[in-house]
């Protein structure tokens, strides 16, 4: 399979081509490697051309986006009704994103467009890092949406960073090695991941179904 | 180590205070109050090696003569020092007076020590270019001027530190496998870097000017011995944005050391930039942001942390580009008459 990764550092884009290659479980070309978009909304500002670039430029199979969700509307299984779309929510909007840019695109080298694969890390993608890890056990997708609707959040994005990285202030290199330690717990077996959090979930099953085709929404037919 | 500065008539500082933080950065437009700042620091710093008033003759300055008067973080906090000025050219007094509500045991002359050892630095890429006299070997020069001499004796002398340093540089310069210092004639010495699997070296006056300055800001935050406080303006000068987070951790490794695994004391950092892609890698710390704006001749300094807002302000951009906006404040206006109809103009 031959994919790009859009990021918002070399960390994080380090422990997701490992998470990717772990759902695929085939290998992985990098396309376009170090793809870097600055952070929240830069992502969604730069979609658009990022997507039309590799549909023209490149012969990438998919494109997998991932995003921290820091403090926006999370996506719940009730966004996922037909035609439905929050626009608060980042999922829904990258998806948009998606959706609008391969439908104005021609098919070019042999395929239809770029396939998708969207990820949201709620709230931060070090949210993903703890999972699986018995002291932060209290670390999920689900306490944070309880915490939102509550207005009590469990945690902040800075203590789960501090979590992981042991610092408010790691460096690029400190950064990415806590990464890939983390991750590998789930390179054997991604489930319990997917499981506690919903928006790695979505990537997961779009990975999956890349394989088969898509429907105009964007979703496995 | 400086807690807080205030200024009174100091040249656009009329009446301006800022907190500060282990890391500050500094933003604003030209001639808004940032190169001030850092004079201010520099100018304690001269003041500092002289005797105080009271031990000499004390001149007699009116009352809206230019004062800064500086706080110091524990175990300083028992001390305030304000400097006096005749002009805004000359800073030639220093009174410290004791205050009462500090706790912290640390005397005033090793405060002095500490203040001995500010350095402001304005890097040169010419001078760090530049074959280098290996006598000056000790502390780099505010130019950069002596990279080669220093590295030589952190070469030879301090082997973990070299590597320490050349580790890094690598790293962010992957173009380059090795570097290399060489004799230029007796006295001085020179460095070169080797282009990545090749026999091809590429000597210091053939990098780029970008490469030339983060070498010397891998090299300040290398150093086993720096100063007290670092003051380097434009600090993302000549580098690709991307390397930028790398000049962030190399200053965050002097401002929070321990943060970075590092056991010596922590380096005061005050650095100026007018990059929004260097602004957008603050936003986890809006607190060490310290926004310089000049409304018409007056200067003064404005947190980001007083936006109360910020959280929904950045669900649609950047902290970089809310900054270019000018909706914080803090940068440059020009009167184009707009707004102002002939009737007003003065
Ligand atoms: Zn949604």
């Amino acid at each position: 399979m031959k994919l790009a990764i859009l990021s918002e550092s070399p960390a994080d884009e380090a422990a997701i081509e490992r998470l990717v290659g772990a759902v695929l479980r085939e290998p992985l070309v990098r396309v376009q490697s170090a793809l870097r978009a600055r952070g929240w909304p830069s992502v969604a500002q730069v979609l658009p051309a990022v997507i039309r670039h590799l549909h023209f430029e490149t012969n990438a199979d998919g494109l997998v986006v991932v995003v921290d969700s820091d403090d926006s509307v999370v996506h719940t299984a009730e966004h996922d009704r037909p035609n439905y779309f929050h626009p608060l929510c980042r999922m829904c909007r990258l998806r948009a994103v998606f959706r609008q840019t391969t439908k104005k695109l021609p098919p070019a080298r042999g395929r239809a467009r770029v396939l998708r694969a969207v990820g949201v890390a709620v709230p931060a993608v070090e949210a993903w890092y703890l999972s699986g890890r018995p002291a932060d056990a209290d670390v999920s997708e689900k306490a944070w949406i309880d915490g939102q609707s509550r207005g009590h959040l469990p945690y902040t994005r800075a203590q789960l960073k501090f979590r992981v990285y042991g610092t408010d202030r790691p460096s690029l290199v400190h950064e990415t090695n806590c990464a890939l330690r983390e991750i590998a717990r789930f390179l054997p077996d991604t489930r319990r991941l997917e499981n506690d959090f919903p928006g790695f979930a979505s990537l997961a099953t779009d990975l999956r179904g890349w394989g088969q085709p898509y429907d105009e929404d964007g979703r496995v037919e | 180590m400086i807690a807080s500065i205030a200024f009174r008539n100091f040249k656009a500082l009329r009446q301006a205070s800022v907190e500060l933080c282990p890391f500050n950065l500094v933003v604003g437009p030209n001639g808004s109050g940032k190169s001030s700042l850092i004079e201010a620091f520099v100018r304690l710093r001269t003041l500092a090696r002289m005797s105080l008033a009271g031990e000499g003759n004390e001149p007699i300055r009116s009352a809206n003569a230019p004062e800064v008067s500086f706080r110091f973080m524990p175990p300083y906090d028992r001390w305030e020092a304000v400097m006096s000025c005749a002009s805004d050219d000359k800073c030639d007094v220093l009174n410290v007076f004791p205050l009462s509500n500090g706790e912290g045991e640390g005397t005033w002359e090793a405060l002095r020590g500490k203040l001995l050892r500010i350095r402001r630095f304005e890097l040169d890429h010419a001078a760090i270019a530049r074959p280098a006299s290996r006598k000056e070997n000790q502390e780099l020069k505010p130019d950069g001027g002596n990279l080669a001499a220093l590295l030589l004796r952190w070469r030879d002398q301090l082997p973990d530190v070299f590597s320490a340093w050349a580790t890094q540089a690598l790293r962010v310069f992957p173009e380059y496998d090795d570097i290399q210092i060489y004799d230029v004639a007796e006295s001085d010495v020179a460095f070169s870097l080797r282009i990545t699997g090749e026999r091809t070296r590429v000597p210091a006056h053939d990098l780029s000017q970008g490469t030339l300055y983060a070498l010397v800001v891998f090299a300040l935050a290398a150093d086993p011995e720096p100063p007290s406080v670092v003051c380097i303006e434009e600090l993302e000068r000549g580098l690709h944005p991307r390397i930028l987070r790398e000049v962030q951790d190399a200053m965050y490794s002097l401002s929070h050391p321990s943060s970075h695994g590092l056991s010596r004391e922590p380096v005061q950092v005050l650095a100026t930039s007018h990059s929004p892609y260097f602004l957008d890698l603050f936003r986890d710390h809006i607190e060490e942001i310290i926004l310089t704006e000049k409304l018409g001749s007056a200067a003064h300094f404005k947190k980001l942390t007083e936006r109360k807002d910020l959280g929904e302000l950045l669900e649609g951009a950047s902290l970089g580009d809310l900054w270019y906006t000018g909706i914080f404040g803090g940068v440059p206006t020009c009167d184009l008459g707009g707004t102002v109809s002939f009737g007003e103009r003065s």
